[in-house]
């Protein structure tokens, strides 16, 4: 569970205070993501399936991007934060891809 | 506001995570977006199966307007920003900033939720009511359900605001600062993949 050290630990320990900058590249690697997703599509004269993969792509990336850096899931602590983030992705993608490959079989 | 700060010493760096209550509030609220993950996914997933049912309903690539959705994306991210804005002040411990910036984000919230609703509006407008056909009830579902936890998000904030305003920033207080954070951000995950599945995908023909 949270690990339970005393608040004192957490008063002793050198903290750095992070700046603003690291989240300002984040938001502009987000913008950059959603510019080339919509820019694909607008573009439209690319193969299908390959419209697909990039709007994937941007997406999961975004993704991470959020949850690593704004959701501060990179920083230490957050292995059952990941494991209960996981659990349900593996519910989701089961219904997506039974959604997608099923229903109109 | 400054005469409601607490006094007794100095709060400590991270204060959303002093106490063991601070913890487990944070990791129960993983769990918890564990289980909304759950539940867009399976709305996520009726509409993945039932876009193309549209009857005699405007299709996705007739329906979308790709302008409103670039503004309302845009506007969603930039709130995402502020927030983390918001928590860098918090651990800062420089509460007028720390609303602040709260504020910025629900009125950028209120934006989107604003554009969320001409756009329902216009829809309707356009004959893709909620039951026209089963595209347009999972659509509905779907995005309506991700507005309406905006318009929570942005209720709960203001409360938290408020709350800030009366009791300044304490160990108690910090948590839920933390989580409601949190909270903002998962919804801003899942609007990228509704502009990805929905919009998008929709306009790709």
């Amino acid at each position: 569970m949270a690990s339970n050290q005393p608040a004192t630990e957490q008063n002793t320990k050198r903290h750095k205070v992070e700046g603003p900058k690291k989240h300002i590249v984040a938001f502009i690697f987000s913008i950059l993501l959603t510019f080339i997703a919509f820019a694909t599509v607008i573009s439209g004269e690319i193969n299908k399936d390959f419209i697909y993969i990039i709007l994937l792509g941007t997406a999961v990336l975004q993704v991470f991007v959020q949850m690593a850096f704004w959701m501060h899931m990179k920083d230490r602590g957050h292995k059952y934060a990941l494991i209960g983030i996981l659990s349900g992705v593996f519910v989701v993608f089961t219904c997506v891809i039974m959604a997608e490959y099923w229903v109109w079989w | 506001m400054s005469a409601h700060t607490h006094v007794e010493g100095q709060l400590p760096h991270e204060p959303e995570k002093a106490t063991l209550e601070g913890r487990n509030k944070v990791l129960g609220f993983w769990l918890f977006l564990g289980g909304e993950t759950v539940l867009f996914g399976t709305l996520f997933a009726a509409f993945l199966a039932l876009r193309h049912q549209v009857l005699d309903g405007p299709t996705a690539n007739h329906l979308f307007d790709l302008k409103l959705v670039a503004y309302a994306t845009a506007i969603l991210l930039t709130s995402s920003l502020t927030s983390v804005f918001a928590i860098q002040a918090m651990h800062q411990q420089k509460v007028k900033s720390l609303i602040n910036w709260l504020i910025v984000t629900v009125l950028l919230g209120l934006g989107f939720l604003g554009l969320e609703i001409y756009e329902f509006v216009h829809y309707v407008h356009e004959g893709h009511g909620f039951t026209t056909s089963a595209f347009s009830s999972s659509f509905y579902t779907l995005v309506g359900f991700h507005g309406a936890h905006v318009l929570f998000g942005i209720l709960w904030i203001t409360l938290l605001i408020i709350q800030l305003m009366r009791k300044g920033l304490t160990v108690v207080t910090a948590p839920k600062v933390y989580v409601a954070g949190m909270y903002w951000h998962f919804i801003d995950v899942v609007w990228v993949f509704i502009f990805t599945v929905v919009y998008l995908m929709g306009k790709v023909v």
